[in-house]
């Protein structure tokens, strides 16, 4: 029982990052390999809004961060969008993806200018709700985790199937010439798009750094999060969700009942099986792979 | 092969300096020198495996560990010379490069980059586990004698510069006349688009396998050759970022430019000994999150180059030449009958 | 071609600050520091060299030593093995220092210390020390810091203090490091009686809850964490999530009350947390601290944990090396006063550093606190070691 609340908690946190990059891909085609870093310096910006005036968060500072860190990342996504990825249009998907690798290592090293490296930790809801008997506990956070990424993909979920502009996505990512020729503005989709992604990514970065901690290691959960899109199918926004779930659940029970040490590898196990049967993902649209 | 002779003139003068260069400079940049020219044995491998053949690799670091590692138990625990330690190394990555090229075959693009990576991780909990439990000093590496013959040891930098540079110059004739072979336009049209490759009769497996395979085995030449170098093998070294690293290598060279990568692994390599040159230079004292520029230098070059010149410094090269060849004139000349 | 004047001025740029230097006057003593500012681990090594570098400042405003200031030129080896060495080289060069001080990861040392014997060098390191330094010791090479294999034994040793028996569960990465420590505190509890069980996670491991569980399954008397200091935050909540509430250890390569504060905030409660340190940490008032807690506050470090103390002690044996090695100072006269080195810490640690020709790393002394509310008190007294009690592999 233990078990199943971790996956679900950690397996949401993955489902959120998954669902930022199938964002950009679905509007653009472009798998973003920064997203682990995006989140984790949103975190940061989050941990240093909140701690800014004192040394414990208080209910006026955690608003502070939330909303600091909330109109900072989605303004550092529009800003991405246009500084860098703008300039990409036309060019073949594999050298945004390039991109995104050098924004990545950027963004990594600006974690040991500004932070100077130091490892923190969000003590956001570490409170016990309920014990279990054999020992474990769900903590407020884990709650919180779960019930913050439903609320997010169902926002999402409405966003891409009953408004305009989330129709629009899928036209700009198919064939950005045309679909600009019948005045869809590719500009403010891809804006958006971003600006949402990297949100998204701030957003599963506090929720990580609240029940893990925060460190430029922790990158890493991007390679999890983009794992976790792959298995989904990487237009999916439900294959986002249940390949979330399916890669923590995967490192969850590697680790706990085969061996510890061989945890990092399962998931890509399981992607090179889901591959090998369905080469577009779980739940993705089945296309040719030709994709970067 | 130059038919001008002031093209003669500009290689005799580029193979003149690069002979005399340890006459000039002291030991820390001969000991830069030597790092660049290990990149550039392992640059040229992932170019021709992801710059000419299109199959995107991240596995570049543990091609490497597994050539360092087989040098290491060759050279310290069996005693064998240089000459047996690094064939046999070079035959130990291509094996391994072999292996992992054959899931490649049903895979493209970034799923393949996922399979490298899953091969990469693999092959580094192996190898961990085996510095860990068999290694003599755990925590500290397995310890390389130098290469030597009837005594003599290859310890000075001088020595290793000019060792390297003729491993370097074989690696390139080799890789440029490969490039230039049936096998490399092979690559090149698989590359492009392979089902079209396919119908034209190119046996596409065949050239993909063949292709992670020389990759492999330059990538633990480079590798062999750095443990030998370093004198110490621990399997830390070979993180993802070391793979990132040389991809970011052949973008600034060049992708699909055998040359290309000698500019780009000597780029990349000096990049951050030239950053912080230019920090110490300043007047100012930073703090020490300063370094994290370092780091940063090479995401920055990464998007530089993507950006503004996609197709590397060879082309930055090659306009210069080309300005220098039509000089004064704007135009190429036109000659009578018809030929450049 | 735009393209070309933006590398014409780069060129430039370059050229230019090769050329300028930043020089040091003649009569300064040079010395290096290298050590991890950037990598993986530089958020434990970074304050280490802000100690180090304290107490050259400190000691500069007195008048320096034997009359002349200690000018330190600092580079970061970003945890890579060939960018410490390639520093090293360029100290040795460039920098024309006498010593080179600092380090990071055990990885990284073997390399750089091979090539300073070859031009006769010496190199002092502190936190994470290797093998080498310990009789029958290496040429060329002390250390002042933490040895995986002698921690473990000491961690071993100081356990009693808590628990006299019962199950011990170490937990650590899957690197060799980590594997070194947890088998020497393996043999170490072994021989008091106890029973041990590890758990190894991935060394990129960014989640620590299944892991936790696992360690918590096993039902442990004492759980004792050999990694870096972000790690424990991580570990420590989710160890108290999966329900175990008893004692854990914090080894401290790199870990701190920061780590601590942090860990417990984290984890919602800070019962139950202990740490074994090799340095004192600034609570325990001891003489030497009042130096550094003045330099600190001079010099602009807010506040200076356990690790600035790591750093700052080295920083009192370079002095004392310089000292001994006189005016006319050389690397051979270097080497050999850091082989007659006999520092009084000023109760920093718990006793003098005692090096010798023969082994350069000298008795360790090692103790064990226990987190009370928002400082570390530590429990007993400091215990003593020689050397390794188990044979290395």
């Amino acid at each position: 029982m233990e078990l199943l609340v971790s996956i679900l908690a950690l397996g949401s946190t993955y489902a959120l990052l998954a669902a930022g990059i199938v964002i950009i891909y679905k509007a653009s085609r472009v798998i973003n390999f920064a997203h682990g870093e995006l989140a984790i310096v949103g975190a940061y910006v989050f941990h240093s809004a909140g701690f800014l005036t004192g040394t414990t968060l208080t209910a006026l500072s955690l608003f502070t961060a939330i909303v600091v860190a909330a109109t900072a990342s989605a303004l550092f996504g529009v800003v991405i969008y246009f500084a860098l990825m703008r300039r990409l249009l036309g060019r073949p998907t594999f050298v945004a993806a390039m991109v995104t690798i050098g924004l990545a290592i950027i963004l990594k090293a600006a974690i040991v200018v500004i932070w100077n490296s130091r490892s923190v930790g969000i003590p956001i809801g570490r409170q016990a709700l309920y014990n279990f008997a054999g020992g474990g506990r769900i903590s407020w956070i884990d709650v919180i985790s779960v019930l913050t990424c439903a609320a997010a993909f169902a926002a999402l979920a409405i966003f891409f199937q009953l408004t305009r502009l989330g129709r629009q996505f899928r036209g700009a990512a198919e064939n950005p010439l045309l679909a600009a020729q019948r005045q869809v503005n590719i500009n403010l989709i891809l804006a958006i798009a971003w600006s949402v992604a990297v949100f998204s990514a701030a957003l599963a970065g506090v929720l990580f750094g609240s029940r893990s901690m925060l460190s430029p290691q922790s990158t890493i959960i991007g390679l999890s999060g983009l794992t976790a899109a792959l298995v989904g199918g990487l237009d999916s926004l439900r294959g986002a969700a249940i390949g979330g779930l399916l890669v923590a659940a995967a490192t969850y029970l590697t680790a706990r009942l085969i061996s510890p040490t061989l945890a990092e590898t399962v998931p890509f196990l399981i992607l090179l099986i889901v591959m090998s049967w369905r080469p577009w993902g779980l739940f993705g649209t089945v296309e040719e792979i030709n994709r970067v | 092969m130059l038919p001008e002779p002031y093209q003669r003139a500009v290689i005799a003068i580029v193979v003149a300096v690069v002979l005399c260069l340890p006459v000039f400079s002291g030991d820390y940049f001969l000991h830069l020198m030597n790092l660049s020219l290990i990149a550039v044995i392992g640059a040229i491998g992932i170019n021709l495996l992801t710059g000419y053949c299109g199959q995107l690799s991240l596995g570049q670091a543990s091609f490497m560990a597994i050539g360092a590692f087989s040098t290491a138990i060759l050279a310290q625990r069996y005693g064998m010379p240089f000459f047996v330690a690094i064939p046999a190394s070079c035959c130990a990555g291509a094996a391994v490069g072999f292996l992992v090229g054959l899931p490649a075959l049903r895979f493209r693009g970034i799923y393949l980059a996922i399979t490298t990576l899953a091969m990469h991780y693999a092959i580094i909990y192996v190898l961990t586990n085996y510095q860990a439990i068999v290694g003599p000093s755990a925590s500290a590496g397995i310890t390389v004698p130098p290469p030597s013959i009837e005594g003599f040891k290859l310890t000075s930098e001088r020595g290793w510069y000019y060792a390297l540079l003729i491993a370097a110059a074989a690696v390139l004739m080799f890789s440029l006349n490969l490039a230039r072979s049936y096998i490399g336009r092979a690559w090149v049209a698989i590359r492009d688009r392979d089902i079209a490759a396919e119908t034209a009769g190119v046996n596409v497996p065949r050239y993909k396998l063949l292709a992670f395979t020389i990759s492999a085995a330059l990538a633990a030449l480079a590798g062999s050759l750095g443990a030998y170098f370093t004198t110490v093998v621990t399997v830390e070294e070979y993180t993802l970022e070391l793979a990132i690293i040389y991809l970011a290598m052949i973008i600034v060279g060049g992708m699909g430019s055998v040359v290309g990568s000698v500019f780009g692994a000597v780029f990349i390599t000096l990049l951050p000994f030239a950053v912080q040159r230019a920090f110490d230079a300043l007047p100012w004292h930073f703090g020490t999150g300063i370094f994290g520029v370092q780091e940063a230098a090479i995401g920055a070059a990464i998007i530089g180059f993507l950006l503004l010149e996609p197709d590397g410094l060879i082309e930055i090269y090659r306009r210069i030449a080309t300005y220098f060849e039509r000089w004064p004139f704007r135009y190429r000349e036109i000659k009578p009958s018809g030929a450049r | 071609m735009y393209n070309v004047r933006v590398i014409g001025t780069a060129f430039v740029v370059l050229a230019a600050a090769c050329a300028a230097t930043v020089g040091a006057r003649a009569q300064d003593y040079k010395i290096g520091y290298i050590t991890d500012l950037s990598g993986p681990l530089a958020g434990s090594y970074t304050p280490t060299w802000q100690g180090f570098e304290l107490y050259i400042k400190a000691l500069n405003g007195r008048g320096g030593v034997n009359g002349r200031k200690v000018n330190v030129t600092i580079d970061d080896d970003g945890l890579r093995a060939d960018r410490a060495v390639a520093a090293a080289k360029k100290q040795v060069e460039s920098n024309e220092v006498l010593g080179i001080f600092g380090l990071s990861l055990s990885s990284t040392q073997a390399p750089v210390i091979a090539e300073m014997q070859k031009v006769g060098v010496p190199v002092a390191s502190t936190f994470s020390a290797i093998l080498d330094a310990l009789p029958p010791a290496k040429p060329d090479y002390f250390s002042t810091g933490v040895t995986f294999e002698v921690a473990g034994e000491a961690i071993g040793t100081l356990q009693k203090r808590i628990v006299p028996s019962g199950k011990v569960v170490g937990i650590t990465f899957d690197s060799v490091g980590g594997r070194a420590a947890n088998n020497h505190n393996k043999l170490a509890v072994e021989k008091e009686g106890y029973t041990w069980d590890e758990v190894l996670f991935p060394v990129r491991t960014a989640d620590f809850t299944p892991f936790a569980q696992t360690a918590a399954a096993m039902k442990p008397a004492m759980i004792v964490g050999h990694y870096g200091a972000e790690q424990n935050i991580g570990v420590i909540a989710a160890l108290r999530g999966a329900g175990y509430a008893g004692p854990y250890i914090i080894a401290a390569y790199g870990a701190s009350e920061d780590t601590a504060r942090q860990a417990a905030a984290q984890a919602g409660s800070g019962e139950n947390i202990y740490m074994v340190s090799r340095y004192a940490v600034p609570t325990d008032n001891a003489p030497g601290m009042s130096d550094l807690a003045a330099a600190a506050k001079k010099y602009g470090i807010a506040n200076p944990t356990s690790m600035h103390v790591t750093g700052w002690v080295l920083g009192m044996f370079a002095e004392q090396a310089l000292k001994n090695c006189g005016a006319e100072c050389t690397r051979e006269g270097l080497d050999k006063a850091m082989q007659s080195v006999k520092l009084d810490t000023k109760g920093l640690t718990g006793g003098p550093i005692e090096m010798s020709a023969d082994n350069h790393y000298g008795p360790t002394y090692w103790r064990l606190y226990h987190w009370e509310t928002d400082k570390f008190v530590g429990v007993g007294d400091w215990l003593k070691k020689t050397g390794l009690e188990f044979p290395a592999k």
